[in-house]
């Protein structure tokens, strides 16, 4: 099976500043996947490079058996979709419900296929209410959920998203974890559903959602391991600019079994713990 | 003595009939940090921009009761897209940091020693000399914070100031925002990183659509009207989904105490 | 004559370097709103290239050079001033110079328009190529892509000045703010002598026009 993206040896420059070296890596279709790092740390960089907006000055970017260099943007979009960290430059159109339409329009595909996907789309992230809207009006939170709905409309084989949660309220951020969520476990056309790639500093959510965790440290892959385990390492997270978010720390303070990195999973083993205990 | 007061206020945006915000009263002191917590729209940026005298003097729109300001020093907001607040007049991070203060026409060294004492709080040395157009989104947010700081506000308001700063930045910034208070700087600030207040904010607001809906210190982050609401703790929502019993605890260490009581 | 001397001394303006941004504490940082005198002299004469066309349709070959030269002079001096003067060291010397700097801004921001509006057609196109829009295909096609870039960069545009304006309040950009100059770009006695020189000459250029 073809991996969803892979990069091999991958470099990239601005000018004379390299801001990645020798990135390799590989996403299995319908994984989740976290990429993190301090700022700086070259994780938009990598992004443009997926969907084809730069192009590696070393190495290979595939998009399944696609070369990125091969396929312009345009092109890769059948397979990538994305949303940028500054989202407000994503949102072109009138009304939202004809932006998240602009995708799967432009792509050519038949009217009734569109309003099939603008529906879905809307529907995962419960923008309906918003539809005839101007993206415009909306608060800079529901405009990120906006370009996040026009991306989920090409219901690509990847999804790359820069930093979807950044100002989210929790019911927002939850919104987006369940979206997500039914996105790649979704059986679609090609067997598995959409693999993700998730920039994020919200290390809460990324528990939530995501299962492995690339790290990227001054442009290069420093680690690829399980989110669970290196959530549990606190002092290299430190090193790496990260910080054990809550559920986590309540884990390890309480010496939780399992060690749980989601809320819903450190509640229930918190009810069991205190429950054959004395009542805490 | 800073000290900035709303009285009863509702505002309208131009064109539009709901308040935005109702029957607002609030008191912040030189000293305090005060944090604004509830769901997307219910308020709080609005509050901010009525505090920071940019609504309805800049936006428009309608304002009733009363908003009173005293300080020795500007009131400035830190607004939550970092890439619609650069000035376009500056070739370099340094200059465009030192963009704030030369509006307020500070002594040329003056404005170096707040600009260089800006950049090293938020950790920008190795970044004065870059063209501000072209940085990371951290980054940028980053500049956007130390060109305010660099105005000695005397009343910083702050709009989901770390939203995109990696966690060990956003503790960082965090801390700093309790070193101003301690230099006196009256701080209202409006988060979604609701685990990052219980250390630093001396009161919460809630809103809720555009009313306050309940006032208290930190601890109310882990009251039961506040985490149904989704607006609670991490560690006060798990405890209260686990079934434990009210009072819930509002942080590790305090739950690491229960727990240990037990 | 006269015509001739002008442009060649327009020309030779437009070869020398923009002013360099020094600030006060970055030494060596290459600025990014000059560009080398170069590429503005190259941008100045093919701006003007299209003037040459049409005088040499309408005129014959003595008018066409001696109209030509002039406009090559005006575009070319123009072209000049927006690609070498940087629009940052422009607020700086007319705030040296005494002027309030909301007004210097907006002469600065007017210069600075293009640069910035071309930065934001370009974001605005690379999301939509990541949306599957196509900028390639016939004339149609081009034309198509085009509109679809237009509405969304003047919707946008508007859209973010209602934020900067914010933005620019809070930092005290205000009318009647005398800011402080920060590093003054040096204006020495001599260059005070040409410019007094220059408007001299036009005065009498002007005078012996319409005697
Ligand atoms: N056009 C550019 N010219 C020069 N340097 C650039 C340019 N764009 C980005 N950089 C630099 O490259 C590095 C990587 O930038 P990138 O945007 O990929 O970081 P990031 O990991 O996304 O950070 P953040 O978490 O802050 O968004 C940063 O140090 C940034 O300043
Ligand atoms: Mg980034």
């Amino acid at each position: 099976m073809t991996a969803a993206l892979r990069l091999d040896g991958v470099s990239f420059s601005y000018g004379v500043v390299q801001v990645l070296a020798d990135v390799s890596l590989v996403l299995a279709p319908g994984e989740r996947v976290a990429l993190l790092g301090r700022n700086g740390a070259g994780k938009s960089t990598l992004v443009r490079l997926v969907t084809g907006l730069a192009r590696p000055a070393a190495g290979t970017v595939w998009v399944g058996d696609w070369d990125t260099r091969d396929h312009s943007p345009d092109v890769l979009a059948r397979r990538v979709g994305s949303v940028f960290q500054h989202a407000d430059q994503q949102l072109f159109a009138r009304t939202l419900e004809d932006d998240v339409a602009f995708g799967p329009r432009a792509l050519g595909f038949e009217r009734s296929d569109v309003a099939g996907r603008v529906a879905r789309a809307l529907d995962a992230l419960e923008l309906g209410a918003q539809a005839r809207e101007h993206p415009y009006d909306l608060p800079p939170a529901l405009r990120k959920l906006a370009a996040l709905a026009g991306a989920l409309a090409l219901e690509p084989a990847l999804l790359v998203l820069d930093e979807p949660t950044a100002g989210l309220d929790r019911a927002l951020r939850a919104r987006v974890t369940r979206a997500l969520l039914e996105r790649a476990g979704r059986a679609g056309a090609g067997g598995g559903g959409a693999a993700l790639l998730v920039i994020t500093h919200d290390l809460t959510f990324a528990a939530e959602l995501l299962d492995r965790a690339l790290v990227l440290d001054r442009g290069r892959l420093a680690c690829d391991e399980s989110l669970a385990g290196l959530l549990g390492a606190a002092a290299r997270l430190e090193t790496l600019g990260l910080l054990r978010p809550p559920v986590a720390e309540l884990s390890t303070a309480l010496d939780l079994p399992g060690r749980p990195i989601r809320a819903a999973d450190a509640a229930r083993v918190l009810a069991r713990v205190a429950g054959g205990r004395a009542d805490p | 003595m800073t000290r900035l007061i709303l009285e009863r206020v509702t505002f309208r945006y131009p064109a539009t009939e709901a308040p935005a915000l109702e029957d607002v009263s609030l008191e912040v002191k030189g000293g305090e940090v005060v944090a604004l917590v509830g769901s997307v729209g219910a308020g709080a940026s609005t509050l901010l921009l009525v505090a920071g005298d940019l609504a309805p003097r800049v936006v428009g729109g309608r304002l009733e009761g009363r908003v009173s300001f005293d300080g020795d020093g500007p009131r400035a907001i830190v607004l939550p897209t970092p890439w619609t607040q650069l000035s376009g007049m500056a070739f370099t991070v340094w200059d465009e940091v030192a963009f704030g203060p030369a509006n307020l026409g500070l002594p040329r060294d003056e404005i170096s020693r707040q600009v260089d004492q800006a950049v090293v709080r938020l950790d920008l040395e190795a970044l004065t000399s870059r063209d501000p157009t072209t940085l990371s989104g951290g980054e940028l947010q980053r500049v956007i914070v130390a060109g305010i700081l660099a105005m000695r506000p005397a009343l910083l308001l702050l709009d989901e100031p770390t939203a995109e700063l990696d966690p060990v930045g956003a503790r960082t910034l965090w801390k700093l925002v309790r070193t101003l208070a301690g230099e006196g700087t009256a701080i209202v600030v409006a988060t979604s990183e609701l685990d990052a207040l219980p250390a630093i904010t001396d009161r919460v607001v809630w809103l809720e659509r555009g009313r306050v809906a309940a006032t208290g210190p930190a601890a109310l982050l882990a009251s039961d009207a506040l985490v149904v609401a989704n607006m609670g703790t991490t560690v006060a929502a798990v405890w209260r989904a686990a079934g434990l019993p009210a009072p819930y605890p509002l942080t590790v260490a305090h739950a690491a105490q229960r727990w240990e009581r037990r | 004559m006269g015509g001739l001397a002008t442009a060649v001394v327009a020309l030779a303006l437009t070869l020398t370097p923009g002013a360099s941004p020094g600030s006060t504490n970055t030494v060596t940082a290459v600025s990014p709103g000059s560009r080398p005198g170069l590429v503005v002299f190259r941008t100045a004469l093919l701006t003007a290239a299209p003037f040459w066309l049409f005088l040499l349709l309408l005129h014959d070959l003595p008018t066409t050079i001696a109209i030509g030269l002039r406009v090559t002079t005006m575009v070319a001096s123009f072209v000049w001033v927006v690609g070498a003067l940087p629009p940052p060291r422009l607020v700086e010397a007319m705030v040296a110079a005494g002027w309030s700097a909301s007004v210097a801004y907006v002469f600065a921001a007017t210069l600075a328009a293009a640069p910035v509006l071309r930065a934001r057609a370009r974001r605005i196109a690379d999301a939509q190529r990541c949306r599957g829009l196509s900028a390639r295909g016939g004339l149609a096609h081009r034309l198509r892509a085009l509109w679809a870039l237009a509405l969304p960069l003047i919707l946008s545009s508007l859209h973010e000045v209602d934020e900067r304006a914010l933005a620019l309040e809070t930092r005290r950009l205000v009318p009647g703010a005398r800011r402080t100059s920060l590093s003054p770009p040096p204006d020495r006695g001599a260059e005070r002598l040409a410019r007094w020189g220059l408007v001299a000459a036009c005065a009498a250029a002007l005078g012996w026009r319409l005697r």
